[in-house]
């Protein structure tokens, strides 16, 4: 019986371990983020899911995240951040950065 | 938007046309054509291209992540491949010495053809951005004349900066040339590995950990200076452990090939090797 409830917790721990990281959706839609502030909890790993609705490319960029990649017209993507102490990060498209702004606030 | 093309052009122009500029210094200390060197430039144009219209293919890719997964693999190569120019270009120079002796010619060098390839791969992974950038904008007829502006001032600066850093080592005393383009291979190549690195964990292929130092408090790398570092040598201002280590393997691979390969005849470490040109 102790060895079915540890196999079950080992099985379970395993499970725990690889679940996938929870997804969080942004939107890019004439040069701008949809959200432009993404709040995430502390310690924990993320899956952006951006969505490039404009028929242009942009690039996703953060120094703060240490994160950069292109994301074509009309396309979607996956870009995994974190586990992140808590803070500001914020990101920008790269070609166009004067109106694509956004931060990632880790609580 | 004149500004914001200027700036990314430049950014993307830069790291290829630095890692050009050291390998055209050495080559030309070796007295070779750049020939091959051109050949793999225009090979990078046109690879650029196809790269940048298949992107969201390859994008697609492993769930998501095959544009990471694929650029690691290119500055991975690069690593290998500066690695595989110097064990060519330094073993060469025992032969070549033992050749003159025995007065046979030399053929077409390998590290030439590795070179040419560094070069290809190098443009290929900056001049998709380029492509891409520049096509998206140019479908906006209202920046037409802002980003043909803004990409050949880009193009220009970036040019000049890597021409710049040709001749200064060329006109640096031979020895140190010679040592000083060593060096930034070296480091161009632990660059490579590191930026791999970083895009495996933005893949999530690499566990993400906490940087190992965070220098952007007084050298962001956003700033002219942080820039001109990134490009160089590869300056990140919160680099995870990984990519430092990873940073470090490179750097030795290539310091550990050039130290093994080095010219055994070579009277003193000075007569010949990378520098043997340079005294023409």
């Amino acid at each position: 019986m102790t060895r079915l409830v540890l196999f079950l917790l080992a099985l379970l721990s395993f499970g725990v371990a690889h679940a996938a990281p929870p997804v969080i959706e942004i939107e890019i839609k004439d040069h701008l983020f949809y959200p432009d502030v993404v709040v995430i909890p502390a310690d924990t790993k993320v899956k952006l899911l951006i969505r490039n609705l404009d028929p242009t490319p942009e690039e996703f960029e953060s120094y703060e995240l240490n994160r950069e990649k292109v994301i074509t017209g009309n396309s979607q993507t996956v870009i995994f951040i974190g586990p992140l102490p808590a803070g500001e990060y914020p990101f920008f498209g790269e070609f166009y950065p004067k109106t694509a702004q956004g931060k990632v606030v880790i609580e | 938007m004149l500004l914001n093309a200027v700036i990314l052009i430049l950014q993307e122009t830069l790291e290829a046309a630095l890692l050009i500029s050291v390998l055209c210094a050495i080559c030309c200390m070796q007295k070779q054509k750049f020939t091959a060197l051109g050949v793999g430039l225009m090979a990078g144009f046109v690879c650029a291209f196809i790269y940048a219209f298949n992107l969201q293919t390859v994008s697609e890719w492993f769930d998501y992540v095959g544009q990471e997964v694929v650029n690691a693999l290119l500055q991975s190569v690069i690593t290998i491949l500066i690695a595989v120019f110097f064990w060519d270009m330094l073993r060469r120079q025992n032969s070549s010495e033992q050749a003159v002796a025995g007065g046979r010619p030399l053929s077409m060098p390998g590290f030439m053809l590795a070179a040419a390839a560094i070069i290809m791969l190098a443009v290929t992974r900056e001049g998709s951005e380029i492509v891409l950038y520049v096509g998206g904008l140019i479908q906006q007829t209202e920046h037409l004349q802002a980003v043909w502006m803004g990409t050949s001032l880009g193009l220009g600066i970036g040019i000049s900066i890597g021409v710049l850093l040709y001749y200064g080592l060329l006109g640096l005393p031979r020895r140190w040339g010679r040592w000083v383009s060593i060096f930034l291979l070296a480091l161009i190549a632990g660059n490579m590995w590191s930026q791999a690195v970083m895009l495996l964990t933005q893949a999530d292929w690499i566990p993400s950990t906490q940087p190992l130092w965070d220098s952007s408090a007084w050298l962001p790398e956003q700033d002219l200076m942080g820039q001109l570092l990134y490009a160089l040598v590869g300056y990140e201002s919160t680099p995870s452990p990984w990519q430092v280590l990873a940073y470090l393997a490179g750097f030795v691979l290539v310091a550990a090939v050039v130290i093994l390969a080095w010219p055994s005849q070579d009277p003193g470490g000075a007569g010949s090797g990378v520098g043997s040109g340079a005294r023409a």
